[in-house]
């Protein structure tokens, strides 16, 4: 018998009980739905069909698979709702390949701000809701991607990836409403509503509520999933995938592409000052106690792209696709230790002089004097210290007469260098994950015997 | 008889024998004078002795009903007892309804009195202190020195006294089981362990680290084109036999320390790969970097054979590749 079946019955009931929930959630759905009354006017012949209807027909269908799944007692190799091959296949291709992960998490991110009016109606949303939901119900039946999202270390990260996909939501939403109502010139949400909150009963009531519902929910979870513990540490065994705590998979992933050097302290530290350093920066006074994007597009694509697809999107890659010696796995694929990932890269020095020059690259006299050896390494390097200066000093001033001619203007010549700069850093890191996959280039500007890699 | 004092004991007798509040100590001048209501009487008292309490004062203070009158009336009252007070305080309902200054509050306190003198012995209780206070006496508070009872002499000491025939050894014992010195002997005692914690923190539960030096077996322990992982786990080495570095059979020992991050790498026979498993770095069998973020190639140590032929690694010396010192002959052993 295959020691990793793909189903078992247990899961098989398991998910039937996930399909009961959604039938339920979706129940609710139909009588909201229901109580705004509108009508279909005429769908295929009929006419004056209730909106509810559909939904109440995806409700009784959810509701009849949960209720066969929860008692689910023949042999699971009949089981038929499931993932096909075909498309476990397509996925892994295109989720397990670093370029085309990225691709797709670019076009998500700027399918989201594009279509912001569209996927913010609540019905949209719900819609989408539903798919996730499916989908990852679905995705349950295969064993490998049982084994990834279930360990007991991701579970609450699959859940908060729900909540980040909300919290998008609800601010989408109430900023598509606010800009269309500023558009009309009708007051924002915000002034509508009162300035002031009754903290007893509303705060207090509402705190107590979430109190109770966290306890309740950390103790099922304390009950439910185990921690996970794992052998004695040991200076010689590093675990295979050896990975950092969830919320520093950003940070490890920037390390596959920069020198600890760089991914461990100058770029964490440039996060941390430019995030401080936005209330500096930042001159546009709209947006101030509301909900807005049409307002402060730059600022909110600037902070999304560096939050969404560049940190949970790096999470989820940390966390999900990485598998053993720190290569790339879809999520249905088995982690093989011996998966074979041709990553072989080279140094822009030893492309520059070996490939394009066909000359050996100069190597530094051991018995010469310091001031020798630096001036070898320097012209060993010089293409990528010409490259890494110019991106950092010549780009700015480019900027500024092009791209960024009206912000410049505003923001004058400090505020904006700094600007300028913090988001050249920030786009160091796709640029260099980019060439890496591209031409993989190792680093720009490689001195290892000085430890100066970039 | 105005200057006998009476404890608590007795007091509580006299109460439970009476029944009634006024006692015959508490006959005093206070009360009779008060209930004459006239708070302009009170100076007119005789100071027989100086005020014994701050139950004394705040009683007189009760009785006058303003604050000039009640450092004078004090001596006069002298009340020695919670009865006293008590006595004066009744004695105070109608001169505070007399008084000018805050009637109301002179009744209340009146009523809480009782309750609280009873729960506080012969001290004044802190209702009858914040309603001095309100009544303007609080110069006379602090000038009085609340002068404790006589001691009641308690039974276990009398048996103290008349224990001198007894045994040393149920001295001790009674002299141990004070509570005075059996807190100190707990003290002491913890102070001991603790000092013996200190002194076994002093010797941590430590592995001395291995020589730094040390033999590995003979060369024929390590075949043509393998790499050994028996040292990895005890010594952090590799010990490789290959040709493939600079086309001669060397034998060398690989550092297992990633040059990334410093992770430990596992050896690939399958791929032929030292492979990182923290962010993927991958060095040939030579040790040098090819795939991955790890700058540099992995680090050599020292090898040599020693004079009864097998060979000896040296882990205080390391060779790097990037500065040219793999070309040193203490880097490596080669095959004959």
């Amino acid at each position: 018998m295959d020691p990793h079946p793909d189903l078992t019955a247990s899961v098989i009931r398991g998910l039937g009980w996930f399909y009961l929930l959604m039938a339920a959630m979706n129940a609710f759905w139909t009588i909201r739905v229901f109580k705004t009354g509108t009508y279909y006017e005429s769908v295929a012949g009929f006419k004056h069909i209730p909106k509810a209807a559909p939904w109440a027909i995806f409700t009784a269908l959810l509701f009849m698979v949960g209720a066969v799944q929860v008692r689910f007692d023949s042999d699971p190799a009949d089981f038929v709702l499931k993932l096909p091959v075909v498309f476990k296949d397509l996925v892994d291709v295109v989720i397990a390949n670093p370029i085309s992960y990225f691709a797709l998490s670019m076009v998500i991110f700027v399918a989201m701000i594009w279509l912001r009016r569209w996927w913010t109606k609540p019905t949209v949303a719900w819609i989408l809701l539903n798919f996730a939901m499916l989908f990852l119900c679905v995705s349950m039946t295969d064993y490998d991607f049982r084994q990834i999202v279930g360990k007991p270390d991701n579970v609450p990260i699959v859940g908060m990836l729900f909540l980040v996909g909300f919290f998008t939501w609800l601010y989408f939403s109430k900023s598509v409403e606010n800009d269309r109502r500023i558009a009309a010139g009708e007051p924002k949400i915000e002034d509508e509503q009162s300035e002031q909150v009754l903290v007893w009963p509303d705060l207090v009531y509402t705190e107590m509520i979430c109190m109770l519902l966290l306890t309740a929910l950390l103790i099922a979870w304390g009950i439910a999933l185990q921690a996970p513990l794992e052998e004695p540490a040991s200076a010689v065994k590093t675990p295979n995938p050896s990975k950092a705590p969830w919320y520093f998979l950003g940070l490890q992933e920037m390390l596959v592409y920069y020198d600890p050097w760089m991914a461990g302290v100058v770029l964490p530290s440039v996060i941390l000052v430019g995030l401080m350093a936005i209330p500096y920066i930042d001159f546009n006074p709209k947006g101030n106690g509301y909900y807005t994007f049409d307002e402060r597009k730059f600022s909110i694509i600037t902070f999304l792209f560096g939050f969404l697809p560049l940190w949970v999107g790096m999470i989820v890659l940390g966390t999900f696709i990485r598998g053993p010696n720190w290569n790339m796995f879809g999520p249905y694929e088995y982690w093989d230790v011996h998966k074979l990932e041709v990553l072989n890269n080279i140094d822009l020095s030893q492309m520059f002089w070996v490939d394009w020059l066909g000359k050996p690259l100069p190597k530094p006299d051991p018995n010469a004097s310091f001031w020798m050896q630096a001036g070898t390494i320097i012209l060993r390097e010089w293409l990528g210290f010409a490259l890494i200066l110019g991106y950092l000093f010549l780009l700015p001033p480019l900027l500024a007469v092009t791209v960024f001619r009206k912000f410049f203007i505003k923001m004058g010549f400090l505020r904006f260098m700094v600007l300028a700069n913090l988001i050249l850093l920030m786009g160091a890191l796709p640029l260099k994950m980019a060439l890496r996959w591209a031409f993989t280039l190792k680093y720009i500007v490689s001195i290892p015997e000085w430890f100066f890699n970039i | 008889m105005a200057d006998k004092k009476l404890t608590t004991e007795e007091i509580l007798a006299l109460a439970r024998k009476g029944g009634v509040a006024p006692k015959p100590t508490a006959e005093s001048p206070a009360t009779e004078e008060s209930v004459g209501a006239s708070p302009s009487e009170a100076p007119a008292k005789p100071a027989a002795a100086k005020p014994s309490s701050t139950a004394d004062i705040l009683a007189a203070a009760r009785a006058g009903g303003t604050s000039a009158a009640a450092p004078k009336a004090s001596p006069a009252a002298k009340p020695g007892s919670t009865a006293d007070i008590l006595a004066a305080a009744r004695a105070g309902k109608a001169g505070g309804a007399a008084a000018p200054a805050k009637p109301q509050t002179g009744g209340e306190g009146v009523k809480k009195a009782p309750v609280a003198a009873k729960s506080v012995g012969d001290r004044p209780s802190v209702a009858d202190m914040v309603k001095a206070a309100r009544e303007g006496a609080p110069t006379a508070v602090p000038a009085a020195k609340p002068k404790l009872p006589a001691k009641p002499v308690l039974p276990g000491k009398k048996a103290a006294e008349e224990s001198t025939r007894r045994s040393f050894f149920a001295e001790a014992v009674t002299f141990v089981t004070e509570p005075f010195m059996a807190a100190w002997i707990a003290m002491g005692a913890i102070g001991a362990i603790w000092g013996l914690a200190v002194a076994r923190f002093m010797m941590p539960n430590m592995i001395v680290e291995p020589p730094t030096k040390f033999k590995i077996g003979p060369e024929s322990d390590y075949p043509p084109g393998t790499v050994s992982t028996k040292w990895k786990a005890e010594r952090g080495i590799w010990v490789v036999n290959t040709d493939q570095y600079n086309g001669k059979q060397l034998i060398y020992a690989l550092l297992s320390v990633c040059t990334h991050l410093g992770c430990t790498p596992n050896w690939l026979e399958g791929e032929q790969k030292f492979k990182c498993p923290c962010h993927g770095s991958g060095f040939y069998i030579t040790g040098i970097n090819f795939e991955g973020p790890a700058p540099r190639p992995l680090e050599r140590v020292g090898i040599r054979v020693a004079p009864d032929g097998s060979l000896e690694v040296d882990k205080s010396v390391k060779f790097q590749e990037e500065l040219g010192q793999w070309g040193d002959a203490a880097s490596f052993v080669e095959m004959a």
